[in-house]
């Protein structure tokens, strides 16, 4: 026998049955309890399931290698329906293998067929033993009724582009009904457009301080003094990527655009909540869409002359290292500010230690080197 | 042959008259494959015919071959089990069933023709049951 390929053939064998006869398990089951019983009536006392099931493949497989032979003898006659005679010549076909008494002669007549002979003797003599359950008429076609079209009810379609042949349209309550979702899902997306109007509410008013700040940040320090906050104002004292120009393009494109896309999405999604929604934030908008849109003009005007001034006002990179030890912090400027020192010094630490570890790590390698003995030893 | 040529005339009147006396006598015969699997695998593979008898025919044969692959196994089987007894009469007393196995019906099955490989060690046992020691061979 064989080891491997045995398993990869029966498997194939099997893959390819059921893409022909794939899904009608029922028939498959309806095989398995007929086969059973012809088993049964042969001798054989038990089986294993999957002999069984094997061998009512094989019984699958031969009716649809009759019913595929005697479908060819008729369209070879010229019929579409096949007799009596088709399915004996698709059975003296499938018998070749085996041989029957008469196979020799060429022209023997179908009716004194070894075959036909065999099928009257098995017939007659094996006890007839009807199949175990009654079973329905498969497979079960649902009969769909079809939506009677516009001609049938004899109504005009909606617009003259669409022929009456064609079904009606559904009611307009079903368009603008929307089919009710999970409890949870719902709760789910309400909390969801909560968060993000309250999400929204903090941003807009962030932009609306920022956009102010940037009003007349240009212009000097000193109104950038009016902020909340001292670190804005030491960033934009000290360091240009941490100044506010910066920071309100970035709030610019996420606050104002991507946020009422979004509601206008969520609102068709969900018109349940969908007034509540659209007015809260169309109220939103609308208090600030002239604000905005007159910071915007502003911004865009003041930002060429915004650069300049950042280049003229501001001082060119500044990065403050704390420790002098390491090389390329040299040819940078010290900052004029030590207070920040401290602060920027962590930004560092990592890669203290991440010198530290590969001074330690070259220190180890060199040992190894000088003396390969140890490192075998390891 | 010889004597089939020189009666031929009246064999072959023997044999249509014998077709369809088996092709009439096929609607009270209820084949162990219902009508309905053979109707519907038939219908499959592009056969119609509204037919009962011819449906029944296809049943008929089918469950001549399915009978003559059972019973071809089953004497491989019987072959297996009085081989094995010889030497160990007393331990195989239990399993002195007939089971269908894959391996008898592989064997039966190459005589038609159809080529099937058992799986060696699938772990398959009788879907009736049998002893747990009786089961491992």
């Amino acid at each position: 026998m064989s080891d491997g390929g045995g398993e990869s053939g029966s498997k194939h064998e099997k893959t390819h049955s059921k893409r022909k006869f794939g899904g009608d398990d029922f028939a498959q089951a309806i095989a398995k309890i007929a086969v059973a019983q012809i088993c049964e009536k042969v001798g054989f006392q038990t089986f294993q399931q999957s002999a069984l099931g094997t061998l009512s493949d094989i019984a699958v497989r031969y009716i649809h290698s009759v019913g595929n032979a005697a479908t060819f003898y008729a369209n070879l006659a010229g019929r579409t329906e096949g007799n009596a005679f088709d399915i004996f010549q698709a059975l003296e076909e499938l018998g070749s293998a085996q041989g029957f008494t008469g196979a020799s002669d060429v022209d023997h007549c179908l009716a004194s067929s070894g075959i036909v002979r065999e099928l009257i003797q098995y017939a007659s003599e094996a006890t007839e033993i009807p199949f175990a359950y009654p079973i329905p008429r498969f497979p079960v076609v649902k009969d769909r009724n079809p939506k009677p079209s516009f001609w049938q009810i004899g109504e005009e379609p909606p617009s003259e582009h669409i022929p009456v042949w064609l079904p009606t349209f559904p009611d307009p309550q079903t368009c603008l009904q929307v089919p009710t979702q999970d409890e949870s899902a719902t709760d789910a997306h309400t909390e969801m457009i909560e968060l993000g109007k309250q999400q929204r509410k903090m941003e807009m008013s962030m932009l609306n301080l920022q956009q102010r700040f940037s009003g007349n940040g240009p212009e000097g320090p000193s109104s950038v003094a009016h902020g909340d906050n001292s670190k804005e104002k030491q960033a934009a004292e000290s360091n240009p990527f941490l100044s506010a120009p910066l920071q309100f393009e970035e709030k610019e494109v996420s606050t104002v655009v991507l946020p009422a896309k979004l509601s206008k999405e969520v609102a068709f999604k969900n018109p349940v909540v969908e007034k509540r929604v659209v007015s809260n934030h169309i109220s939103v908008i609308d208090t600030f869409a002239p604000a905005i849109e007159a910071m915007k003009n502003r911004i865009c005007e003041s930002k060429e002359e915004q650069k300049t001034a950042l280049s003229d006002q501001r001082p060119p990179v500044q990065f403050k290292i704390g420790i002098g030890k390491k090389s390329f912090s040299k040819p940078l400027k010290f900052g004029s500010q030590n207070k920040d020192v401290g602060k920027i010094a962590p930004w560092f630490c990592k890669d203290n230690e991440k010198d530290e570890k590969k001074r330690r790590a070259e220190e180890i390698l060199k040992d190894s080197m000088e003396n390969p003995e140890e490192l075998a030893q390891l | 042959m010889n004597h089939h040529n020189q009666q031929s005339s009246d064999g072959r009147h023997d044999d249509d008259a014998a077709l369809t006396e088996f092709l009439a006598s096929l609607m009270d015969y209820t084949p162990t494959i219902p009508d309905e699997l053979v109707e519907h695998y038939l219908a499959k593979s592009g056969f119609q015919c509204p037919d009962v008898r011819l449906i029944r025919l296809v049943a008929v044969a089918t469950q001549k071959f399915i009978a003559e692959v059972a019973s071809d196994s089953l004497q491989q089987c019987k072959a297996r089990q009085a081989a094995v007894v010889k030497d160990k009469r007393d331990k195989q007393q239990k399993d002195k069933r007939l089971i269908l196995t894959m391996e008898d019906l592989s064997k039966a099955l190459r005589e038609y023709g159809v080529n099937v490989k058992h799986q060696e060690y699938f772990a398959d046992n009788p879907s009736t049951g049998v002893d747990p020691a009786a089961r491992d061979e």
